[in-house]
């Protein structure tokens, strides 16, 4: 399985953590050519096609994530009734896996087209990671305002564990 | 198997046709559709921005590129398939920027050649009918009653 990226969102509708395996594609026309560590893993046909992408930020696909899922889950939830679950949508490229815990918490992650969708994996996160070890901790604050809290080591480190043990291969 | 529904989506994001063929989604009212069409619209110009890798462009030595060339080849897709505990949505979009969204059951196979063929009937009965305006909504007779022959047969 290909990871490309993982993100939390709190009920405030803020990223609270993000994680990515893959860097962004380079965009043909960016003004800081900063090399890229691993670069050489896209080699996305020198950024021709990337060219839609131009002087969008991390932060700025959080944004659009955040804002889709939210439409989506909407969309959803009128067509099928307010029980119906969004679980995942699928493009030509990637497929983006949805969970949302009853506090209005989303979890989000990319991955390639070829998984069923990972809802079950999420919850997991959800119950064995974040719930121990970030609402758990007596140092983290209730809410996490621009992610206080939700990075520590041990939350890394049981992400990493579960990503290699746990998620299909 | 169950088809809920098909809508069919203009490539300026308008509702162009609608129809359900068995109850299972939500009734809702005919401006909700359309909001509902527009909004998709939307969110589907969103999943081509979010693609995390470029698709590679095709061997341009490859028999299909040097007989079908292509502008579209290098460019990512967009959502194509969405998945709930209640229904299965899937997105077919035409070169032309047409959307045909199927409503079906979560377990379903076999929706890509069904969506090929429905387009066919647009094609036949809709882009062949000389009294139908392009990116108008589609009121042909023959094509909904094809439509219904086509989908009872399958169900």
């Amino acid at each position: 399985m290909v990871l490309y990226s993982f993100y939390i969102f709190d009920r405030h509708t803020e990223c609270i953590y993000s994680r990515r395996w893959t860097p962004r594609p380079a965009s043909s026309s960016s003004k800081t050519t900063r090399p890229q560590s691993g670069s050489s893993i896209t080699s996305n046909g020198d950024g021709g096609p990337t060219a839609g992408r131009r002087g969008m930020s991390h932060a700025d696909d959080e944004k659009l994530i955040f804002g889709l899922v939210f439409s989506l889950r909407n969309m959803v939830q009128k067509l099928g009734g307010e029980d119906d679950l969004f679980l995942a949508y699928r493009t030509g490229e990637y497929k983006l896996h949805y969970y949302e815990t009853p506090t209005r918490m989303k979890f989000v992650m990319l991955t390639d087209t070829k998984q069923n969708h990972l809802r079950n994996y999420l919850h997991q996160i959800w119950a064995n990671l974040y719930v121990e070890f970030v609402v758990k901790n007596p140092l983290a604050p209730v809410e996490h305002p621009g992610g206080i809290g939700v990075a520590n080591e041990m939350f890394e480190k049981g992400l990493d564990a579960f990503i290699v043990a746990v998620l299909p291969a | 198997m169950v088809v809920f529904a098909l809508f069919i989506i203009s490539k300026a994001g308008g509702l162009i046709y609608n129809r359900e063929f068995h109850t299972g989604l939500a009734k809702l009212t005919s401006n909700d559709y359309l909001m509902l069409a527009g909004s998709f619209h939307g969110m589907h110009a969103i999943t081509k921005q979010l693609c995390p890798v470029m698709p590679q462009p095709p061997n341009p030595t490859s028999a299909a590129a040097v007989l079908a060339p292509s502008p579209f080849s290098g460019r990512p897709s967009g959502l194509e398939v969405l998945e709930t505990s209640h229904f299965r949505m899937q997105c077919f979009q035409t070169l032309t920027g047409t959307k045909f969204l199927l409503f079906t059951e979560p377990q379903q196979p076999n929706i890509d050649s069904m969506i090929r063929k429905i387009y066919e009937l647009y094609a036949d009965y809709v882009m062949k009918n000389p009294f139908y305006t392009v990116e108008m909504p589609i009121r042909c007779e023959k094509f909904d009653r094809n439509l219904d022959g086509f989908v009872k047969v399958r169900s």
